[in-house]
This record gives structure tokens, sequence and C-alpha cells, in this order.
């Protein structure tokens, strides 16, 4: 298990793609993999990649530590400094590389710690969605959104709803991406 | 004066002129049923630049990111109407120094897909002539002959071109063609509904068949008139080995869609890399339904009017409600 723990860890770092981001990795979400999370599909737990800003969706993350909000223990999260630094090569590489879902989260529109980095995020991000259902990877499997720092319970929220939507596909097995 | 002779006629002057220290056409290839790209530099050199209907290639990829050798050359360049969306993608970027260019725009009724030519005939093809618009008059190696209308062997990009006439030009090699009525219709994006209908499962079945095919040649960025990154390419990189090395459909596939996402808002589904690709993968699957949704998202059509930017390098706190 602890094996697989740094497999992901290896593979996270090559998803933010520079060292400054590969050291920032951290399983805020959770007590890692050893935990198979109720109702998977499949023989093992699915892998969720979460690419959240520094700033807000981060902190959101651990604002719900420390409330102890219940999360599933899926999620391994790359911390980025703003999500206007997430290229859409961070969600496709994940595919590519076994994740079962990725979710990028940051800072509110008009709360971005540098101004605008999520005014531009966000139309690459509606692209890359698109993108995404257009190679036929489900919906389910790539999620988008705006947690602010304050919002520990949003953060539990949708956590668990995007979980909850990968699972119940499964783990992704032999797919073209 | 056919646009052939209009076309010599400028290269001629500008050569003569001193405008240009060389100008890039088109010419024959080994036989007369191929054009290949041609530079001319000499004034006396202008009558081996031809124009056909087999005058596919855009020769904005010369240009692109100022790569020319040497590097402050002052070229002119001939563009029909696609390739002209791809050099003012360049030239709203500021990717191309409009100062160092001379541009011949050549009004273009459509361009012969010579594969679907190659495709009708077990032999080579020798001989490919055009006695009059319209006309298409293929000759194999063993002499068999046959003809065709041109509308029935058009790159299928020009079957839905909105742009026959260029969008950027100093000089037009003659009068221009007529324009479709782009008020009345948007783009047409027909091409690709059978892909976009199929199930997840199956449309990952199909990309998975056609990407285990890629040889990753590199032939469709090399050709792409927009993809500027040119030897600093991620793709490319070894160290980090960012794209895996291994040619897999996985690592093929994001290969590609690494090539989309970093034109996108510059690629104007010229199809260049469609016809580049020798194994022949369906690029504009992805190109084309990437431009489909970027019209969507902003009804921006790239490369079409000079004082827009790219809508990826800029945002409008009054419309962009995306994940609203
Ligand atoms: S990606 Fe293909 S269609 Fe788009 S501009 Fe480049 S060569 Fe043309
Ligand atoms: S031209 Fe075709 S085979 Fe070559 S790298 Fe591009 S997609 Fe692959």
């Amino acid at each position: 298990m602890a094996d697989q723990t740094t497999t992901q860890a290896n593979d996270a770092a090559v998803v933010a793609g520079d060292t400054a981001a590969a050291g920032t990795i951290d399983a805020a979400s959770g007590a890692g993999a050893a935990v198979a999370a109720d109702g998977a599909a499949g023989d093992r737990p699915v892998k969720i990649v979460g690419i959240v800003c520094n700033w807000c969706s981060y902190a959101g993350a651990d604002t719900a530590g420390t409330g102890r909000f219940k999360q599933p223990p899926n999620l391994r999260l790359i911390r980025v400094p703003c999500t206007g630094r997430v290229d859409p090569l961070f969600a496709l590489k994940a595919f590519e590389k076994g994740a079962d879902g990725v979710l990028i989260s940051g800072c509110h529109p008009g709360d971005c710690h540098y101004s605008e980095g999520n005014y531009y995020a966000r139309r690459k991000f509606e692209l890359l969605e698109r993108m995404i259902h257009h190679l036929g990877i489900p919906k389910e499997r790539f999620r988008w959104t705006w947690v602010s720092a304050s919002e520990g319970q949003r953060w539990q929220q949708v956590v668990t709803e995007f979980v909850a939507g990968v699972e119940k596909l499964g783990p992704r097995e032999g797919r073209a991406l | 004066m056919s646009r052939q002779d209009h076309i010599r006629e400028f290269a001629a002057q500008a050569l003569a002129d001193g405008r240009v220290d060389y100008f890039i056409g088109w010419k024959q290839g080994y036989n007369s049923s191929e054009v290949v790209p041609a530079f001319v530099k000499d004034p006396a050199d202008v009558d081996q630049l031809i124009w056909t209907p087999l005058c596919h290639h855009n020769l904005v990829t010369f240009i692109k990111r100022n790569m020319p050798d040497p590097a402050d050359a002052k070229i002119g360049l001939c563009v029909k109407g696609c390739d002209s969306r791809t050099l003012v993608a360049l030239l709203q970027e500021e990717l191309v120094d409009k100062e160092k260019l001379y541009v011949v725009g050549v009004p273009c009724d459509g361009i012969v897909d010579r594969r679907k030519l190659e495709k009708e005939f077990a032999d080579e093809l020798v001989d490919i002539a055009f006695p009059e618009r319209g006309r298409v008059v293929v000759t194999t190696g063993k002499g068999e002959t046959r003809e065709f209308a041109q509308d029935d062997v058009l790159l299928d990009v020009c079957g839905r071109c909105r742009y026959p006439n260029a969008l950027y030009a100093d000089d037009v090699a003659g009068p221009l063609e007529a324009e479709p009525d782009r008020e009345e219709s948007g783009p047409d994006w027909s091409d690709i509904a059978d892909f976009e209908n199929l199930s997840d499962d199956e449309k990952q079945a199909a990309l998975e068949r056609v990407y285990a095919t890629c040889i990753r040649c590199f032939a469709c960025v090399h050709v792409c008139p927009v993809c500027v990154c040119w030897d600093k390419c991620v793709n490319r990189s070894r160290e980090p080995e960012l794209v895996a090395q291994k040619v897999g459909a996985k690592e093929n596939l994001l290969f590609q869609m690494i090539h989309m996402f970093h034109v996108a808002g510059r690629c104007t589904s010229c199809g260049a890399c469609d016809r580049a690709c020798p194994v022949e993968i369906p690029l504009y699957l992805l190109h084309r339904k990437m431009n489909k949704e970027i019209y969507d998202m902003f009804g921006f059509e790239p490369g079409t009017k000079l004082d827009e930017k790219p809508v990826f390098q800029l945002f409008d706190l009054a419309t962009d409600h995306f994940g609203d």
C-alpha cells in the first residue's frame, strides 16, 4: 500500500509538471488509499487528482480538515499558485497516467489572489471540459469549480459529490486517454 | 491575365525592387500530378511558379515565428483565403513581423484532394491536368486517364470554406472569388456530427483505434502554421519528460491534445495537419470540435480580424459566465 501511495505521488508530480509544484503535494484529503471506498466498482478504490489553488481551495480543504468534516479519502491534491497556472495538460496527463477523475478548483471569480488568473482560467477550463467529453471521458469524471478558503463545508460537499459520481462509474481501465 | 501570371508578375517585381529577399509560392513537384512549395530568389526564375487547384500547401508555415533563414530576411509569399487566416492569427499575436512580409492573396475556388484521387486508382498518378475551370483530368503511370468534376474531389475543408479570398494581402492575384453570405449562415460543423453522436465508449474505442497508428513523426506540428514553439516543444522535451516517449494510443492522443490546446484560438482548422499525416489520422475530429466549441463559447472565428486578440489571451467580465 505504501508503494501504491508513492506511485500516486510520483504521478501527481509528473502532472504538476514542475518541481516547485511537485514539492507541495499533500494528502490533505485523508489517510491515503488504504481505505477502500464504499461502493467502488471494480477491485480498487478510485484515484482522483485534485488540482487546487494555494489561496482558496487548498485553504478551503484545510478548513474542511480543521473542521473535521468527513470526506472520502480518494483525492490526491496538487497545490498550484493559481488556477491561471493550470495548463489543460495537467488534467489530460492525469487521465493518461490512470486517474479515474480530475477535479480542479480555485478562488471564486472576483477573489483571485492575483486579481485575474481565474478569469483566464475559466475560459480554458470550459474548453477543456468540452474537449474531455468529446474524447468520450464521461462528465462525472471531470469537474472544475470554485471553493474559497472559508468554504470548508462547500469543499466537503464538492468532494463528496464528485467522488460519489466517479465511484459510480468505477476505476477506468484500458482507455484511449 | 491568369492568377498564375499575376503571381509571377508580383513575384518578379518584388524581387527586382529588392522588396523581398525571396518569394515563396508553389511549383510542380516530381511530376505534373504533384505540387510542392517553391522558394524563388531570382526574378529570372519566377516562371517556375504556378497556380492550380493542387496548391494545397499553406506557405505561412514557412514564416511562422520569424523562423526563416536568415532571421531578418524580407519574404514574399502567396496565401489563399484559408492560409491568410493563419497569417492573421500569427499577426494578432505579433508572432511575425508585418514589415518584413510581402503578401500576395490568391482568390481560390477550391483545392483538389490528391489523396481522394490516389484512392481511385491502383497505380501512381503521373499527371493531373485542369483543362478548364471545374474539370480535373487524371493520368496514371499505366496510361489510364479519367476525368472528375472538381467539386467532387475537393478537400473537405474547401466544401465548407467561408473565406475564399485573402483577409490580409498587399496585392491580389486577379479578381476576387464569390464570398458566401457569412451573416446568413454560421460555420458548418456537420463533418464531426457522426463522431459527436457516438457513445462515450464508442468514442474511446474509435480514438484508441486511430491513435494507436500514430508514429509520432511530428509532421502535423511541423506543418501547422500556428504551432510556433518550434525547438522548445513540450512534446519533444526529454528532460523533463512531460510526454512519454512510448508510442501508444494514450501517449499519442495526449500529444495531439497538447497540440490542439496549444493552438486553441489560433488554429483555423486549415486542415494542413490532416493532409500531412502519413497514416491519415483524422485530426479534424479534434481541431474542428475545438473550433466549434470556441465559436459556441465566444462567437470567435480564429484569424479573421486583424485587430482582434485571440480569445484565450483575454477575458470579458460582462459576458464570461463559464462555471457560474
Ligand atoms: S492544428 Fe491543423 S488545422 Fe489547426 S492550424 Fe494547425 S495545421 Fe491547421
Ligand atoms: S502527422 Fe500523424 S503520424 Fe505523424 S505525429 Fe502527427 S498524428 Fe502522428
